[in-house]
């Protein structure tokens, strides 16, 4: 379904939190808001069926048959029971300028949508994840150890990804160069809604709650050289300072497409053996048995997160 | 994806439930204890099958979390959980790890499948994991069942005053046997597993540890030899079971020994051939929300406890601080040096 133009009424996308209702289930939900991740979800979901209690995916008005290729994953994998799909036809600001002049409580901000989104889920603990990260083999035991351990705890868990620009089916640049962290996984409840940043969304936590940093090489972030990776944002001038890893992506974006990725500092070429995905590879073998520490920590400061 | 030959077999569950007996067992079929053990004392005369390493790592991170080996907080599981989550120490371990398989050299065979064993492990698992996973050795588990009657009376009967864990009662050994033996199972549901009762080891060891081989995928079990077998059968004493206790003989509060009976009840299900299956981890979810809810309110009553003992800690350190001289000493002596020059 395309995305509606007229502006919409927040009364046909009430939030309504699962805990007003009584007390939330024990585990761990998955929450992906995605547009036209058709490509992706194939390797995006499966992993994600073995690690969380269940998953919620909001389709934004894909017209590339996003919403049909989950519930196929999903009942492919034996985890249709443990899946929501729901439809958010709206336009939604584009992150940037566009999120900036739209007001909190309308339907088209990033951060309206984001909270009817998680008003879906039912446990306890919840996560947001983009619809192009894989989890590595590794990353699917880290989060089925966290689905019962944080339990009651109220900690936040803040998880490195590695953005890999998959070149062709047996080639992919993994950027090693510095250490992109942002914290994913919350407890559900009214201290930990989102509220509106600058460019985006953020979501809220009280300065009690303990933050928990995962160990590097849980998941990479997708990005397919033969398409364009930033049509989402609202332009393409990054201010390095705001939005660091949007400029290093972009860098290294650029650097890829006219040939030069060996030029790029911390920026790998991985290159997997015959017959097998690179995708595959690098999250089901490659990843662990590379020795740590995975990234340079290059100097780069990170804010807006 | 990897078809690599390496296996790790974590063998878990409470102490003096047959643990040592399983990893004994494993070790005398081929299977590699990484050296140097433990010494065997009178507690386990055969020897525990426990590599040292590893003893020292969990005492060390279980020291770091404030948690004790017989924990009875549910909470507990999250202090470790978070130990487990360190990249530092993922990649320590998986540095000691890895060099424990070797390449078959002159003489000497490959080792490629491992048995790490410590009453301590199951608070570790998913460090563990990580470790087997970067190392391409797949993980897997063999959880030992006693009644938990046994394992109170055995630990009050072996643990002597003066030795560590006798400062606990039956009680608190009861709920730390709870605890322990759902987050257990808990914790490796997703894995490869097999759940041994203590009795069907001694009985007939044979029947359990085919089934391990073939479940496990474990070549030294599969192929063992006539003298790994006899090996086997002359380290697994059966006179093993000195103590048989009952509920007669451990005194603990009614709604904690429903708790207990039901955990042994689920966790024997699990150890029936086809048993480990989705309607039985939904009865022990059940179980450990009770227990868990059992533990905070029990916790809640005895508050006025904590704060008394935390009192009396303070306390204690202020008493045995070094004396701090007072004020007019001071000020005597600045006045002393002062005269003196000095």
């Amino acid at each position: 379904m395309s995305p509606t133009r007229a502006e919409p009424d927040p009364a046909d996308y009430p939030v309504h939190w699962a805990w007003e209702d009584g007390p939330l289930t024990p585990g761990l939900t998955c929450v992906f808001r995605v547009k036209n991740e058709a490509r992706n979800l194939p390797w995006v979901l499966p992993p994600m069926f073995e690690a969380v209690t269940h998953v919620v995916l909001v389709d934004n008005g894909s017209d590339d048959g996003t919403a049909e290729i989950a519930q196929r994953v999903a009942e492919e994998h034996g985890a249709a029971d443990r899946f929501t799909l729901r439809s958010y036809p709206v336009r939604v600001a584009r992150a940037g300028t566009e999120h900036l002049q739209t007001p909190p409580d309308s339907p088209r901000s990033l951060t309206y949508f984001y909270n009817w989104s998680f008003s879906h889920v039912r446990t306890s603990y919840s996560m947001k994840w983009d619809g192009d990260m894989v989890l590595t083999a590794e990353g699917v035991e880290l989060l089925r150890d966290l689905a019962w351990q944080l339990e009651d705890s109220n900690a936040v868990v803040a998880i490195p990804r590695h953005p890999m620009s998959v070149e062709s089916e047996s080639v992919a640049w993994l950027d090693l160069g510095y250490r992109f962290l942002e914290p994913w996984v919350y407890p559900m409840g009214p201290e930990f809604t989102f509220v509106k940043a600058f460019e985006w969304e953020v979501r809220e936590f009280p300065p009690t709650s303990e933050r928990i940093v995962a160990p590097e090489g849980m998941c990479v972030e997708l990005k397919w050289l033969d398409q364009d990776e930033f049509a989402h944002w609202s332009d393409t001038t990054f201010d390095p300072v705001r939005t660091p890893r949007k400029a290093r992506e972009l860098e290294v974006n650029r650097a890829l497409h006219e040939g030069r990725g060996h030029e790029i500092e911390g920026l790998k070429r991985i290159e997997a053996p015959a017959g097998v995905h690179v995708i595959d590879y690098v999250t089901k073998q490659w990843m662990q048995l590379e020795p740590r520490p995975l990234t340079l920590r290059l100097e780069l400061q990170e804010t807006g997160q | 994806m990897s078809e690599s030959r390496r296996r790790v077999v974590f063998v878990v569950g409470s102490g003096r439930s047959g643990t040592s007996t399983m990893g004994g067992a494993l070790q005398a079929l081929g299977m590699h204890v990484p050296q140097p053990e433990v010494r065997a004392d009178e507690t386990n005369p055969k020897g525990f099958a426990e590599s040292k390493w590893v003893v020292d790592l969990h005492t060390e991170l279980l020291q770091r979390c404030r948690v004790h080996v017989s924990d009875a907080r549910p909470s507990a599981w999250f202090e470790t959980g978070k130990a487990s989550a360190s990249g530092i120490t993922r990649a320590r371990l998986t540095e000691w790890l890895g060099p424990q398989f070797k390449e078959a050299a002159g003489e000497d065979p490959a080792i490629d499948e491992l048995v790490i064993k410590d009453p301590r492990l199951a608070w570790f698992l998913g460090l563990w994991k990580s470790a087997a996973l970067r190392c391409d050795a797949q993980p897997s588990y063999v959880t030992l069942l006693r009644h938990v009657t046994e394992v109170v009376g055995s630990k009050k009967r072996y643990y002597a005053p003066g030795m560590a864990g006798s400062e606990f009662s039956e009680v608190q050994r009861t709920a730390a046997w709870v605890n322990m033996m759902l987050h257990t199972e808990r914790a490796t549901r997703e894995g490869r597993r097999a759940f041994v009762r203590y009795d069907d080891m001694l009985s007939d060891w044979t029947v359990p540890l085919f089934r391990i081989g073939q479940e496990l995928d474990l070549e030294a079990v599969k192929g063992a030899s006539a003298n790994d077998i006899r090996k086997v059968h002359q380290f697994i004493d059966p006179d093993l079971k000195r103590v048989q206790t009952t509920w007669d003989d451990v005194e603990v509060p009614a709604r904690l020994r429903e708790l207990a009976e039901e955990t042994w009840t689920g966790l024997s299900r699990l150890a029936e051939p086809g048993g480990d299956t989705a309607d039985v981890h939904a009865l022990l979810d059940q179980v450990r929300e009770a227990y868990g809810a059992f533990y905070d309110e029990a916790e809640a009553v005895a508050l006025s406890s904590v704060v008394a003992a935390r009192r009396e800690g303070r306390q204690q350190a202020l008493d045995e601080r070094p004396p701090v001289p007072d004020a007019f000493t001071v000020r005597a002596r600045r006045k002393l040096r002062r005269t003196l020059g000095r």
